[in-house]
């Protein structure tokens, strides 16, 4: 059996809810290497959560984060992933 | 009092949110329940297996009256390595161990409780922030830039709470201090789970389907949920296991399991981080942290959904206690929760068994922690083994008061070994209502 990553979202915009501190990312890329969803990606000597609709707001990457560089607050009320199941 | 003014805010439905907000709402107090998502339970993932030996206490009995999957007797525990599968079958109690729930559906009733008994719930509101004004907590900010403000705020917000953050009790963490579960429900079925897994869970060991921690299988009523995980510490991922799915599919990909989930498909995925470390402070003025917000969760034992009901209770409590006394600071606040929380025999025994088993195993190699494992059977045998290693580690020091702590224990759990059959009766009852 294969993993799917069958992730079910709410519609609506979830606002920039992950966001990079520039001047305190080193680029080492523990964000990155954490995030099971591929949100992160590099951009020269940094990393940006690029790809936040496929975040499923686990909260690896602001904890991982030794530097304090990741902001992690909330999607917009009612917006974000929507699991069944859990 | 105006519209936005409020005795209680409860930040989060998940599991403590709706404990709390229902005791404080039936307490008298003015309460308000906060939720980001849409329908409680939908930002949720966890093992969801409520545990009897907790419910059994009259703080909990409502709960016995939400929807359950499935009702769980027995536990199966299989250590897998290339030559041979070891399967340890345990049938500890006459009655009802566990009981399965979806968080979709529970958060959501349990919710639906918190209203009936007059709190107000605002779903799809995401708390941002909160509001200090002369070194108290005296509300929230939600995402529309809306402010509500209550005498004391409960903050039920799970594993990432933002209240605990901004408040600054909620320190920064460390990979070695948390753990990653990936889950995945597979759909196989009511007729194939009763007959595969029937009212069993399941536990498995075996080389590259976990670090350091304990994969799953828990039955439902048409699907079953698998996880898996691991500490993130440096060593969790590498160029063999690029992330945690690696693991899930090794799981999956055990001929045992494969056989077992033959003909499922997997409807649901997603990820879980839980901290394996206690909060030093979980009062403020004016705010309580509950749940896995306060760090209430022993990820070792995979217990936390009733540890949330039971600090979600103890903070309404606490909270319409200082209101009654118009003191709402920390140590008023304070007083009563740790009061509340020592009595609690389930809470205690279970961290008691943590910490024992936790030393026991994180300090072994993974050779030594399978031998280990041979004998130590998940579920009763991390009592026994709480019990075994305190005392025999006393003994070998010649260390009496370790020697009397194992036979205390002994004493204090006595209750819970025979609560089964006691748990079965109250069930039935309340599932007649």
């Amino acid at each position: 059996m294969k993993v799917e990553m069958k992730v079910n979202y709410y519609p609506g915009d979830t606002g920039e809810f992950i966001k990079v501190i520039e001047d305190k990312c080193t680029g080492c890329g523990q964000c990155a290497k954490f995030c099971t969803r591929e949100v992160w990606e590099s951009d020269g000597a940094i990393y940006r959560p690029v790809n936040l609709k496929k975040c499923v707001e686990c909260g690896a990457c602001w904890n991982v984060c030794e530097f304090d560089a990741v902001i992690f607050s909330e999607p917009k009320g009612g917006t974000g992933v929507s699991f069944d199941y859990g | 009092m105006s519209i936005n003014e409020y005795d209680v805010i409860v930040v989060g439905a998940g599991c403590a949110g709706p404990a709390a907000a229902k005791k404080a709402a039936e307490l008298g107090l003015k309460t308000l329940i906060l939720e980001k998502s849409q329908i409680p339970g939908h930002k949720n993932i966890s093992g969801t297996c409520l545990n009897g030996a907790a419910l059994i206490d009259p703080d909990l009995h409502y709960l016995l009256e939400g929807p359950v999957e499935r009702e769980i007797r027995e536990m199966r525990t299989h250590h897998v390595n290339k030559d041979r599968t070891t399967i340890f079958h345990e049938i500890p109690s006459e009655g009802i161990l566990l009981l399965s729930v979806r968080r979709d559906h529970f958060d959501a009733w349990h919710t639906e409780q918190a209203k009936l008994a007059g709190a107000e719930v605002k779903l799809s509101t995401s708390v941002v922030d909160i509001i200090e004004e002369d070194g108290y907590v005296k509300g929230v900010i939600t995402d529309s830039g809306e402010k509500f403000y209550s005498k004391v705020v409960i903050d039920a917000g799970g594993v990432n709470s933002i209240v605990g953050r901004k408040a600054g009790l909620i320190p920064k963490r460390s990979g070695t201090s948390m753990i990653l579960y990936v889950t995945v429900c597979v759909k196989l079925g009511e007729e194939v789970v009763s007959e595969r897994f029937g009212d069993c869970i399941e536990y498995y060991l075996s080389p590259g389907i976990q670090y350091k921690t304990w994969p799953w299988i828990f039955p439902k009523k048409d699907t079953v949920t698998v996880g898996t995980g691991g500490y993130m510490d440096e060593n969790l991922l590498n160029d063999e296991f690029p992330n945690v799915n690696k693991y899930m599919e090794n799981f999956l990909n055990l001929p045992i399991v494969k056989k077992k989930l033959e003909g499922g498909e997997i409807v649901a995925w997603g990820l879980h981080l839980e901290y394996d470390e206690a909060i030093e402070k979980r009062v403020k003025n004016g705010l309580i942290l509950t749940g896995e917000a306060g760090g209430f969760v022993i990820p070792f034992l995979g217990e936390g959904m009733v540890e949330a009901f039971f600090t979600g209770i103890y903070a309404a409590q606490s909270a319409a206690k200082a209101i009654e006394a118009g003191n709402l600071t920390e140590d008023k606040l304070s007083e009563t929760y740790e009061e509340l929380r020592g009595e609690n025999l389930f809470m205690q025994s279970f961290r008691y068994i943590a910490e024992v088993n936790k030393e026991t195993i994180l300090s072994k190699t993974d050779d030594e922690l399978t031998r280990l494992m041979q004998t130590v059977i998940i579920g009763g045998g991390f009592i026994s083994n709480a019990i075994h290693a305190k005392w025999m580690k006393g003994v070998e020091e010649e260390d009496f008061g370790l020697v009397q702590e194992a036979y205390d224990f002994l004493e204090l759990i006595q209750p819970y070994m025979q609560v089964d059959r006691d748990f079965e009766d109250l069930y039935n009852e309340r599932r007649r209502k």
